[in-house]
């Protein structure tokens, strides 16, 4: 395992940089090649650290930090979690990228594309496998600044540069926010490696893990897009769709979950910040999905329902229940890739049409794409027997298990979260897919066939992680088994059995719904079930991005304004202007003493005399 | 004497003053100047004399002589210097000949 | 008595010069110069200089003003609107400078000085000459040679080309 380990994020990051370096000079194929090689490099590495795994494992490779008390050597720790996450970036990330060879086919700039999209795998890996801080923040970073470059990919348009800019910005929040809990973990513990701070953490006082979990929560928030920072989200669609896929539904907005997780020994002494990561997530989960409801815009629904989803982690998380958010998790990854690369193709097809309003019939003109495209969107509805239901299903569960008004009413916000969610889901596929439409242009066979692998694993995902009911043990409970808290409650078989029963009627009523109002042409008079003034209010994100705007971009711009022409150009500009005019002025002043006339030396001379004169009787005096 | 030595001292000041008042406020005038100078020079010859009613001495008087014949050398000097710049430029205004600056 | 005379006379001095400085027409001012010169010479009287008196009025109001007016009226100057009259931005700087002067003399001649002053005993004519003749002989000649220079030099200088 030695071998395999580094091998895993060093080999898209090699793969990135030789792509940025001589990609351009090369042909397109090989730099896609280089990318999808060193991506499935990687996934073989990981299988190969995988199978072989005993126990938890951490490998240093060299030196990097020391400075008197500070030591962060370049350390990878595999656990479950981190062979888990590795194992799902890689493979959805090779996949993605195959995708994108053939989506990307008629762009200019590809080696950018692909040397980025290599990065960011590579940092992605690096924060899965980091076993200290400072390689984590590195890790997060790279793919903060991946993530960048990439929305705004195409940033000639000034739409797509300014919603690079805002995701940057908005989960910079976010990171000033790790980055001091970074700082107040070595100061309290001394060392920055993570499973010594976590073994540290019955030693801290009470109040400081509170406030670090907060602050974990806030670096969370902000690169998860969860409220309050969840504005950068939906804008960040303007990337192409691939890179929505890989970044936006499967790898960098789940890296906040896996801080937490990853905290967990840590932030679980805290109820507060449990608390608190449950509420976030529950809150979220509702608020995106009451957007996504009325979207317009194909992948801002998707957009939303990312969002929504990674709530319900953050709910399972705040709850205790590592293994089900961590499940969620992989499913979701995958068939929120799929939805993705779905509706690229679709849109793609249909000549970069994104209205859904515009589109129809699609399942007629790509079949191809229309039912792993339903499957996925069965999943992410969580409709019975499906991974999705599954995952979706033990997160409620476990939120049920906590007990208590807060965690209750959180429960009854996630069942109408889940509501909301299967209207959204299906009202997506059937404006989409069904009814009549436009018949556009073929997709390419290299796209629809990749969708299949990962239908295939959102249907059938449930089987790693069965629900104990059934007997077989779930494989994925009894891997995580070091990482769950002590004292985790469990339910009783039938009470688990009943709320399924209850999930899955409301998934079939919510399809019931969809169904009737969606399905065929009826539609067409009056597309939103929702009062006019209400969907404009959830259409625009419950006008969160006027409120940033008013609170803190204005004030900023005016600020910036008000400095710029006034500190600036007057005072740091002008100032020296000015000096400069005075002196001359000055200058020109004293050159009037010794000029030609006698006036001037009449009087000085009479003047210098006054002085001595009063110098002398003032000396007497 | 009369009058304490101050007394005339000051007087003497006073005069003094007011021709270098003269002197200056007319610096524009070549003229006016002159006069200035005329006064000072008086209150000079007044300090002088001053001094020599305070001790007896003859010199005092003696230096004013000496300074009145010196005026008057200089005076008719001055004034010639004066014809001759009028006949230049035709005026007696000073800031006029100014190029001995630049 | 003289006391108070000297102190008419020097008011009438000072006045006199105050109405020199500030007129604007020449001549008006050479004649109240003039009639400053002549109070200034009964001055000289009263300090017992009756020579430096006669020579004041003869030379000084005599020849040097009649000079000036010769040459005013020469170059015909007597017109006072022709004249840059001074404004009192060149009034006042000049006032200062002329206040702190006549505060620096008052303070050093209230100064005591050394010296006891002597019973003056009246210098009369002879004993004047016997001084400037005796004590001052080389300076007498310089300055009739200065006479000269100043001789020379304006004919020079007023030589018409």
């Amino acid at each position: 395992m030695n071998l395999f380990l580094p091998l895993i994020p060093i080999l898209p990051i090699l793969a990135g940089t030789f792509i940025a370096l001589a990609g351009m000079r090369l042909p397109r194929r090989i730099s896609s090649l280089v990318a999808s090689g060193a991506v499935a490099g990687s996934f073989i590495a990981s299988l190969c650290a995988f199978f072989p795994y005993r126990s938890p494992a951490s490998l240093d490779l060299f030196r990097w930090l020391a400075a008197f008390d500070l030591e962060a050597p370049f350390s990878l720790y595999f656990d479950p979690l981190a062979a888990v996450m590795c194992l799902m970036v890689t493979f959805v990330s090779g996949i993605i990228l195959v995708y994108s060879h053939a989506y990307m086919r008629g762009e200019g700039d590809y080696a950018r594309f692909f040397s980025l999209m290599s990065l960011f795998v590579g940092s992605m890996l690096l924060l899965v496998l980091a076993g200290n801080l400072p390689l984590l923040f590195l890790g997060w970073e790279g793919v903060g600044f991946c993530s960048y470059g990439l929305i705004g990919f195409w940033y000639r348009e000034e739409q797509n540069a300014d919603a690079g800019r805002k995701a940057f910005l908005v989960t910079r929040i976010g990171d000033m926010a790790f980055g001091v809990a970074i700082f107040w973990l070595f100061s309290l513990c001394g060392t920055l490696s993570i499973n010594e701070i976590n073994g540290m953490a019955a030693l801290l006082p009470a109040g400081v893990v509170t406030a670090v979990g907060f602050l974990l929560l806030g670096g969370a928030m902000g690169k998860s897009a969860q409220m309050p920072l969840m504005v950068w989200l939906p804008d960040a669609m303007a990337g192409p769709t691939p890179v929505s896929a890989l970044i936006h539904a499967a790898t960098m907005v789940t890296a906040g979950v896996y801080l937490l997780i990853r905290f967990f020994p840590l932030v679980g002494l805290s109820a507060e910040a449990c608390a608190a990561i449950a509420v976030t997530g529950g809150i979220t989960a509702f608020y995106a999905a009451s957007c996504a409801l009325v979207q317009r815009d194909l992948k801002r629904i998707l957009a939303y329902s990312t969002m929504s989803q990674i709530g319900y982690m953050m709910l399972g998380v705040g709850c205790g229940a590592l293994t089900a958010a961590t499940f969620h998790l992989l499913v979701h990854s995958f068939y929120k890739s799929l939805l993705f690369l779905g509706a690229g193709c679709v849109i793609s097809a249909l000549h970069h049409e994104q209205d859904i309003f515009r589109m129809g019939g699609v399942r007629k003109s790509l079949p191809g794409v229309y039912w792993p495209f339903l499957a996925g969107a069965a999943c992410l509805a969580g409709l019975p027997l499906t991974g999705g239901f599954f995952s979706k299903d033990g997160i409620l569960a476990a939120v049920f298990a906590r007990g208590g008004f807060l965690y209750g009413s959180l429960y009854c916000l996630a069942l109408v979260t889940a509501l909301l969610t299967v209207v959204y889901t299906f009202r997506m596929v059937f404006v989409v897919f069904h009814g009549e439409g436009q018949a556009g242009a073929g997709t390419s066979r290299l796209m629809a066939r990749v969708l299949i692998p990962l239908a295939l694993l959102g249907l059938f995902g449930e089987l790693i992680n069965l629900p104990e009911y059934l007997g077989m043990g779930s494989w994925l409970g009894t891997f995580f088994l070091p990482l769950t808290p002590a004292g985790h409650s469990s339910l009783s078989p039938v009470l688990e059995l009943a709320l399924q029963a209850l999930a899955a009627v409301i998934a079939l009523a919510g399809l019931a719904f969809a169904h009737r109002r969606y399905a065929g042409d009826r539609w067409r008079n009056r597309p939103e079930f929702i009062a006019p003034k209400l969907a404009v209010f959830l259409q625009n994100g419950w006008y969160f991005d006027a409120l940033y705007r008013t609170l803190f971009v204005r004030p900023f711009e005016r600020g910036a304004g008000f400095l710029s022409r006034w500190v600036e150009k007057e005072l740091a500009i002008g100032g020296p202007d000015r000096v400069a005019e005075f002196t001359a002025r000055g200058g020109e002043l004293l050159g009037r003493w010794s000029g030609g006339r006698i006036s001037p030396y009449l009087f000085s001379f009479a003047a210098g005399a006054a002085l001595l004169l009063g110098y002398l009787a003032w000396s007497v005096f | 004497m009369i009058v304490p030595l101050s007394h005339v001292l000051i007087l003497a000041g006073i005069l003094f003053s007011l021709g270098l008042v003269c002197l200056l406020v007319w610096r524009a005038n070549l003229i006016m100047m002159l006069i200035g100078i005329e006064i000072m020079l008086n209150a000079a010859i007044l300090a002088f004399v001053g001094g020599s009613a305070a001790w007896g001495n003859a010199d005092g008087q003696v230096f004013a002589l000496f300074i009145i014949a010196m005026t008057s050398a200089e005076v008719s000097l001055a004034l010639a210097l004066v014809v001759y710049l009028h006949r230049r430029k035709k005026t007696v205004d000073s800031d006029e000949f100014h190029e001995l600056g630049e | 008595m003289e006391q108070i005379i000297f102190y008419i006379l020097a008011a009438v001095v000072v006045i006199a010069t105050l109405f020199a400085v500030s007129e604007r027409h020449p001549v008006h001012a050479i004649i109240y110069l003039a009639s400053s010169f002549f109070g200034l010479a009964a001055i000289f009287y009263l300090l017992l200089a009756p020579l430096a008196a006669v020579f004041e009025v003869i030379i000084y109001a005599g020849a040097i003003m009649v000079l000036f007016l010769f040459v005013i009226m020469m170059l015909d100057l007597g017109h006072p609107e022709k004249v840059k009259r001074p404004a009192f931005r060149d009034w006042w700087p000049v006032l200062l400078v002329s206040l702190v002067n006549l505060a620096s003399f008052a303070v050093l001649t209230a100064m005591p000085y050394s010296g006891t002053p002597a019973v003056p005993a009246h210098i009369d004519i002879r004993g004047f000459a016997v001084v400037l003749f005796r004590n001052y002989g080389v300076a007498v000649e310089i300055i009739s040679l200065q006479l000269l220079f100043a001789l020379v030099g304006a004919l020079y200088l007023g030589r018409r080309r």
